[in-house]
């Protein structure tokens, strides 16, 4: 026969992320919108002002080059994406170019009337950040007065208009132990959820939210939770039928679909299949990993995406070279981010306190005996260069001078 | 099934998609389901406009692809017949108006 389909969303998107990852097309693009917010929450990693964000014009062109050069997932956010005043012209030009469209909102500005625009665009999956189900636990948190309940309001409309809703729910020292609240809130609601331990520095790499990150053992608790599944090596694999179908407990917000065998011996899709557009058109590998690799004003999309030396660099990495973690022997329960270990340690390619603090906890409370990091167990033997491995001296002076 | 040849085919105008290195992704947005196409596939989707028959479209595969006319037809109608189940692809009326 000679025209197939398919169908079943695992092995067809085991298949896209491997053809996506071996041919380095930008399939999942993560677009910022703007860094302005109706809400103040005290972890947020942004500054709030509009610094000159790109016009609606250059938004609809960025949506051309992105269509044009192979991607499918788009996630616009923000900020608060309901500020843009061109947000439906911009998700009108999505949906003209044919991507599967979700968004990341607080939802304070959702009404009935613009829930229904949003499924005329095609919007799929509406992202909501929801901190506790206790108003005085939320509200403090985003500093907004009758927040939680202007968001919860707005998740019946916009399941009434179909989108798929979905709860993310970062915890920090204010709202440690709410996250059974928010589990609740989510089964009630029967809509998926998902827990985030991570708390950023601020994009120019301050440290200011890392005040409210909660201390690793304050987390026990919460880890220890069996309900949460945290103790699994890796996150399981999606059921067959659909694109994330249920989400592990806990995992970032940021990033998906990690759990694909395509990645095998790579950090992360941060430059392989994904990247993250700032309002201002500034292409990095991931929010995350805030490492400019050009500017769409300047340049085209697919000129960065092959030739801006950064993502090169970033594409030649691999987890089984990397100077102190390929020696890990609690790999499997570690969560590293090459961002976070970039914007924490200093380095694209090391390991960093935060999670070798959490592997090893992780690692025990799944039976390991004594588990120990390799950052740890080297550092005690003193035996951890203080210079990365030569083969890898050029990233690392590359990362650390951006 | 079988569908008559004066049929036109359009896209299901509510579906994500992308040809990606001749392999063409579809995402229904309400189920969330993946499909995916190869590269006739793809081929056929990429000319399904709602101004073409399965006939039209198997003319096209002919003058692109090795296949006979009759292999074509047969494939193409039941691509579509497929695609039609999956609620990818509709059919529109031979006098009404479409826009690709
Ligand atoms: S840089 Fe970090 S947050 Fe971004 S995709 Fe990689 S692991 Fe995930
Ligand atoms: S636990 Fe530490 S040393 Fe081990 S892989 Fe994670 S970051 Fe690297």
């Amino acid at each position: 026969m000679t025209g197939t389909l398919s169908a079943a969303a695992t092995p067809v998107m085991d298949r896209l992320i491997s053809r996506s990852v071996e041919k380095h097309r930008p399939l999942s693009v993560h677009f910022d919108l703007t860094y302005r917010c109706n809400e103040r929450c005290v972890h947020c990693y942004l500054d709030h002002q509009d610094h000159g964000e790109l016009t609606t014009a250059e938004c609809l062109k960025v949506l051309e080059d992105l269509a044009r050069s192979g991607t499918l997932f788009l996630t616009f956010s923000g900020g608060e994406i309901f500020l843009r005043p061109d947000l439906y012209e911009i998700l009108a030009a999505a949906r003209r170019l044919h991507f599967d469209i979700s968004l990341k909102t607080n939802a304070l500005l959702v009404t009935p009337e613009r829930a229904a625009r949003l499924g005329e665009f095609g919007v799929r999956r509406v992202q909501i950040s929801i901190y506790s189900d206790l108003p005085a636990v939320h509200d403090a948190i985003t500093k907004v007065p009758g927040s939680l309940q202007r968001t919860l309001a707005a998740i019946p409309i916009l399941l009434q208009y179909r989108l798929q809703v979905k709860l993310a729910c970062p915890l920090m020292q204010e709202n440690l132990m709410a996250y059974r609240g928010v589990i609740a809130l989510a089964e009630k609601l029967g809509i998926p959820y998902i827990l985030d331990l991570t708390i950023t520095p601020m994009m120019d790499g301050s440290s200011g939210p890392l005040a409210h990150r909660a201390s690793v053992s304050s987390l026990l608790p919460v880890l220890r939770d069996p309900a949460l599944q945290a103790c699994k090596p890796r996150p399981n694999a999606q059921p067959d039928g659909a694109v994330n179908a249920l989400p592990p407990a806990f995992g970032s917000a940021v990033s998906s679909g990690m759990e694909s065998p395509a990645y095998n011996d790579l950090p992360c899709s941060a430059g392989h299949n994904s990247c993250y557009i700032s309002p201002y058109g500034d292409v990095f590998p991931c929010v995350q990993l805030p490492q400019a690799a050009g500017n769409l004003r300047r340049e085209k999309f697919d000129d960065i995406w092959y030739h801006a030396p950064q993502l090169q660099r970033l594409r030649a990495i691999r987890e089984s070279q990397l100077p102190i973690c390929s020696r890990c022997e609690i790999r499997s329960y570690c969560e590293r981010c090459p961002g976070l270990a970039l914007m924490e340690g200093g380095n694209l390619l090391g390991a960093y306190e935060r999670a070798c603090a959490l592997a090893e906890e992780k690692a025990r409370l799944a039976g390991v005996a004594v588990p120990v990091s390799a950052l740890h167990r080297e550092r005690d033997t003193a035996s951890v260069p203080t210079t990365p491995d030569a083969e890898f001296a050029f990233l690392a002076a590359d990362s650390s001078s951006h | 099934m079988s569908t008559p040849a004066t049929v036109f085919w359009q896209k299901n105008p509510a579906l994500a998609w992308r040809e990606i290195d001749d392999e063409t992704v579809i995402i229904s947005p309400h189920d969330s389901v993946m499909h995916e196409l190869n590269d006739t596939g793809s081929f056929l989707w990429k000319n399904i406009d709602g101004k073409k028959s399965a006939a039209e479209l198997a003319v096209l595969l002919v003058e692109n692809y090795e296949v006979t006319p009759d292999i074509a037809l047969s494939d193409t109608q039941a691509l579509l017949e497929e695609m039609s189940s999956r609620k990818l692809v509709v059919m529109v009326p031979e006098t009404a108006g479409v826009s690709p």
